[in-house]
């Protein structure tokens, strides 16, 4: 089975507003299988997401998603390409002139052109999966930051994404909040094949058993 | 030598800052006639667009217009009816109102009041890394950030100025009609400005509001995407959006009005 994600070979050097740099990284995702990347203590801003969504300009090496180096994708391309990952971001993670709901659904109305009630059905329901409840009205900067997280979540999962980039995606969680999360995603890695890169800087999660890891 | 590097260096940089501005005009007029291809949430952005500079600027352009037309239109009836030369009132508003201070007021207001919410809008989500989580979404931040802005900007100066030369007309007759100048009949008064209204005057007033109105979007959207990762950069982004756009609208102005007319 082809690789969802595949490095090869990728450097890239420290440079702001990255906190460490990639030096000959090298690995293949297929699809369903979850990489969990136990990023260096003290919360560093990594580029591997970046790099991962193919926005980074590397020093060295090849980074090929869902059969394609990016580097062979025109901009057109590679900005559709995007459209087919879900994403929880540690930095930057809502635009703030659009409501929470309008933000969830953006990408799904922008690449595949879905109707936004029925955009916005699918992401309740991903909301009472992941146990957020109700999405919350108004802009981000009224709501909270750990719903803003739950809702991070929801966002990424929208539509049938082939990828899941998660940026420490359950930090300064509980367990069980955490818990209805890891069950959301693997239903996806079983139902859907969805690769997961999971980068996470804390020990418990290499060894949590819910989680799966594959590598 | 020194001096002369300076230049050099000067030139380069304005020619430079202007093939940008072309571009960008350029590319959001390439999108804009493609509009089967924008996706819903683009056209969302423009119709908040046209919301905010066109329909929420409306009552201020009227309020202002309405001023013009007393000041201007009925100084003019009442001018030339003391001289005798009332067949010259259509002539001479055409020329006052409809080919310069329509689209020129209307511009400034709109430079003021929406380019400078717009340069600061977008500087602040460039700051906050809000454009970079748009790429990394795979949105494209030209398609959905600079071609509504450009294109809503252009088509509600378009439309304001429209509206202020209609209500700075109507107001400049109705005070005539209340302060008991000598104005004639209405169907006379008319008459008059549509008589006086050439082709050219049309083209004119279609060059002067819409390209300035595309020039300040693009102008507003590069000066507020240009800045760096710094909160105090945005007043200075916003600064130069104002000055640049009114430079840009006066030299346009002024090169419509020697191709129209001379």
């Amino acid at each position: 089975m082809s690789a969802v994600l595949e490095f090869r070979d990728v450097s890239f050097a420290e440079q702001p507003p990255y906190e460490c740099g990639l030096n000959a990284v090298s690995f293949s995702l297929a699809p369903g299988e979850l990489l969990l990347v136990r990023a260096p203590e003290g919360r560093p801003v990594t580029p591997l997401a970046d790099a991962a969504s193919g926005l980074l300009n590397l020093a060295a090496g090849e980074i090929i998603f869902d059969n394609k180096p990016w580097s062979a994708r025109s901009a057109g391309e590679a900005a559709s390409s995007r459209g087919l990952i879900g994403r929880v971001f540690e930095r930057s993670d809502w635009l703030s002139n659009l409501d929470v709901d309008e933000n969830i659904t953006l990408a799904q109305r922008y690449h595949m052109r879905r109707d936004p009630a029925e955009a916005l059905e699918e992401a309740r329901a991903l909301a009472r999966e992941v146990g957020v409840g109700e999405i919350p009205p108004g802009r981000p900067a009224r709501v909270e930051r750990i719903t803003l997280l739950k809702l991070q979540w929801v966002r990424a999962l929208m539509g049938r994404p082939k990828l899941l980039l998660l940026e420490r995606p359950i930090s300064d969680l509980s367990s069980a909040d955490a818990a209805a999360f890891v069950a959301a995603v693997n239903r996806r890695r079983e139902r859907d094949g969805v690769g997961v890169l999971w980068i996470t800087d804390s020990h418990e999660m290499t060894n949590d058993s819910a989680l799966r890891p594959t590598r | 030598m020194k001096m002369l590097r300076s230049i050099g260096k000067w030139t380069v940089r304005q020619a430079q800052g202007l093939s940008r501005l072309l571009a960008v005009a350029w590319s959001a007029l390439a999108a804009a006639v493609r509009p089967q291809f924008w996706p819903s949430p683009v056209r969302n952005v423009l119709a908040r667009q046209i919301l905010f500079t066109g329909y929420e600027a409306s009552r201020f352009i009227s309020l202002i217009a309405v001023l013009v037309g007393l000041a201007v239109v009925l100084q003019a009836q009442v001018a030339l009816a003391k001289l005798g030369q009332s067949s010259l009132l259509g002539p001479i508003l055409v020329m006052v109102i409809i080919r310069e201070i329509g689209p020129l007021l209307t511009n400034f207001i709109v430079i003021g009041r929406s380019g400078t919410a717009m340069t600061t809008e977008l500087a602040n989500m460039k700051v906050n890394g809000e454009v970079e989580l748009l790429d990394a979404q795979g949105l494209d931040p030209f398609l959905y950030l600079v071609l509504p802005r450009v294109l809503g900007a252009a088509l509600s100066i378009f439309c304001l100025t429209v509206i202020f030369i209609t209500v700075s007309f109507l107001s400049g007759f109705f005070s005539g009609m209340l302060l008991g100048a000598n104005t004639g009949n209405p169907e006379a008064f008319i008459r008059s400005i549509f008589g006086a209204v050439s082709k050219a005057d049309v083209f004119n007033l279609i060059l002067k509001s819409f390209v300035p109105g595309l020039l300040m979007g693009s102008i507003c959207c590069i000066e507020g995407l240009s800045v760096g990762a710094a909160i105090t950069e945005v007043p200075q982004a916003a600064t130069r959006a104002v000055v640049k756009s009114t430079a840009a609208l006066f030299i346009t102005s002024a090169l419509v009005s020697l191709v129209t007319y001379l």
